[in-house]
């Protein structure tokens, strides 16, 4: 009996308490730094090393590229590069493999779409995707990142 | 309205006794309605929540949504059901839940039928939607159904004789079953409401009746949680509707009832408040036992269903007999 009263004083004190829900779709939510979000990608960073694509776990990032046009660098410059977000799992692995830290996390997460067709991101939509970057990137490596200038 | 209805029925009585009953029943849709909004209202504020508020303004529209979603739904009927007492049983439960209110004296002079027996035609009309619920677990044809309307009209059946036998210090004390003499009988102050002399009739009188109107912490019949649904799985649409309008009824008609046996109907609690009209102190006392079924909802767990018959036959029954022995030892030696 008594706590079945405790029990009731509980939830009418709590009616009055301060409420513990965000007002998520009118206002966006503030995701933390080390966030694992939508990925961004700097195509002018992108070397072409495809290790993206091989440490994928699902296999989602297909990436193509091309010969420089300045024929004294040997490095290649990214053609095509699409993550398909039907399949990719956001486990950060692209993003911490990357060499030149072309591809980082963001902290958007907002994917829903009507059609599957559209999780098809390609290279200039994750270019776009430039709000919310993560900040730092590799913890393993000191600030600033060690081989931004590969 | 004393004077229309033990006159002859002729057609213009008639018809005004209609056009009476259908702007009742719009009063009551509005009230379920609304009653639905504060309800999860509540429970959104006791856990911390705002509740609903997208529909209209502060989410003042979002029943009548969920009304309108239900309306325009599919009406299914399973093919193997049995379709006439399947179409029946939502009738059968919803009528008794709206001829019952009809015995109800809101105010002095506000009432529809104020019968001599008023107590008795509530109490045997809304033991008759126990038939509607297990006609609809029947005629569904289906397990799940007729398990739940079995519990259902178990646990109604047992939860009724407490209820009943607790009511009976109350009739004792105010020497009538007419539910004005009853509320009469209170008038004078708070100290001369019912729920005081008849604290332990009170106490099972709110427990049977949360019970009886299949609430938590007795809503096992539809235990949203463990079951599926309980007697109305195979009811969509507006039949689903109707079990659920008869739902809510009930609670607008215990919480009428429970004003009336126990709080002083439209008596205000001190005597000098009287120049406010009666009909707002029946209102703020309806809607404090309206709330206070809602806050029971917000707080506890469903009691298991082994000590569910446990508690209606070996606790509420015993303690509401005991009840009628103390008030007639008591009303026997002090007050004749």
């Amino acid at each position: 009996m008594k706590g079945l009263m405790k029990g009731l004083g509980v939830t009418f004190k709590n009616m009055t308490q301060k409420k513990v829900t965000y007002r998520y779709p009118d206002v966006p939510l503030e995701m933390p730094d080390r966030f694992r979000g939508i990925q961004y990608l700097d195509p002018d960073k992108c070397i072409v090393c495809n290790q993206c694509a091989r440490i994928c776990p699902t296999d989602c990032i297909t990436l193509t590229g091309k010969p420089n046009p300045d024929p004294e660098k040997r490095v290649k410059l990214v053609d095509t590069f699409d993550i398909n977000f039907e399949i990719c799992i956001l486990c950060d692995f692209c993003t911490e493999v990357c060499p030149t830290e072309a591809i980082v996390m963001t902290n958007n997460f907002e994917l829903a779409t009507y059609s599957r067709d559209e999780l098809y991101k390609d290279k200039d939509w994750l270019f776009a995707n430039n709000q919310n970057i993560r900040k730092e990137n590799n913890s393993a490596l000191p600030k600033g990142g060690a081989k931004k200038d590969a | 309205m004393t004077g229309w209805l033990p006159g002859p029925i002729t057609w213009q009585s008639f018809t005004l006794y209609f056009l009476v009953s259908v702007a009742f029943l719009l009063v009551i849709l509005g009230y379920v309605t609304y009653a639905i909004y504060f309800e999860r209202k509540v429970i959104g504020w006791m856990q911390g929540r705002h509740g609903p508020n997208r529909v209209g303004p502060l989410g003042l529209l979002q029943t009548v949504a969920d009304v309108a979603k239900l309306l325009i739904k599919e009406d299914t009927i399973p093919k193997k059901a049995q379709r006439d007492l399947f179409i029946l049983a939502p009738v059968i439960s919803f009528v008794p839940s709206f001829v019952v209110l009809a015995t109800i004296p809101f105010t002095e002079t506000l009432y529809f039928a104020d019968l001599n027996v008023g107590i008795l035609y509530y109490v045997a009309l809304s033991s008759i939607s126990t038939i509607g619920i297990i006609l609809g677990g029947w005629a569904s044809n289906n397990k799940y159904a007729l398990l739940g309307g079995m519990r259902s009209a178990a646990q109604m059946i047992s939860y009724e004789i407490p209820l009943v036998i607790s009511v009976v210090g109350v009739i004792m004390l105010s020497g009538s079953l007419q539910l004005s003499a009853i509320v009469e009988g209170q008038s004078g102050g708070f100290w001369n409401w019912n729920f005081l002399p008849q604290i332990i009739g009170f106490i099972v009188f709110i427990v049977a009746a949360v019970s009886e109107l299949n609430r938590t912490p007795f809503d096992l019949p539809e235990a949203e949680s463990e079951l599926v649904a309980g007697y109305h799985v195979e009811y969509s649409g507006f039949r689903f509707a109707f079990f659920m309008l008869a739902e809510y009824v009930y609670v607008f008609a215990i919480a009428s009832l429970t004003t009336v046996l126990f709080l002083g109907g439209w008596h205000p609690p001190f005597p000098f408040l009287d120049f406010i009209p009666g009909i707002l102190w029946f209102l703020l006392k309806f809607s404090f036992v309206v709330f206070f079924l809602f806050w029971l909802r917000a707080t506890f767990p469903r009691v298991r269903v082994d000590q569910l018959m446990g508690l209606g036959w070996k606790v509420l029954l015993p303690l509401s007999l005991v009840n009628i022995f103390i008030t007639a030892i008591v009303y026997e030696i002090f007050f004749r």
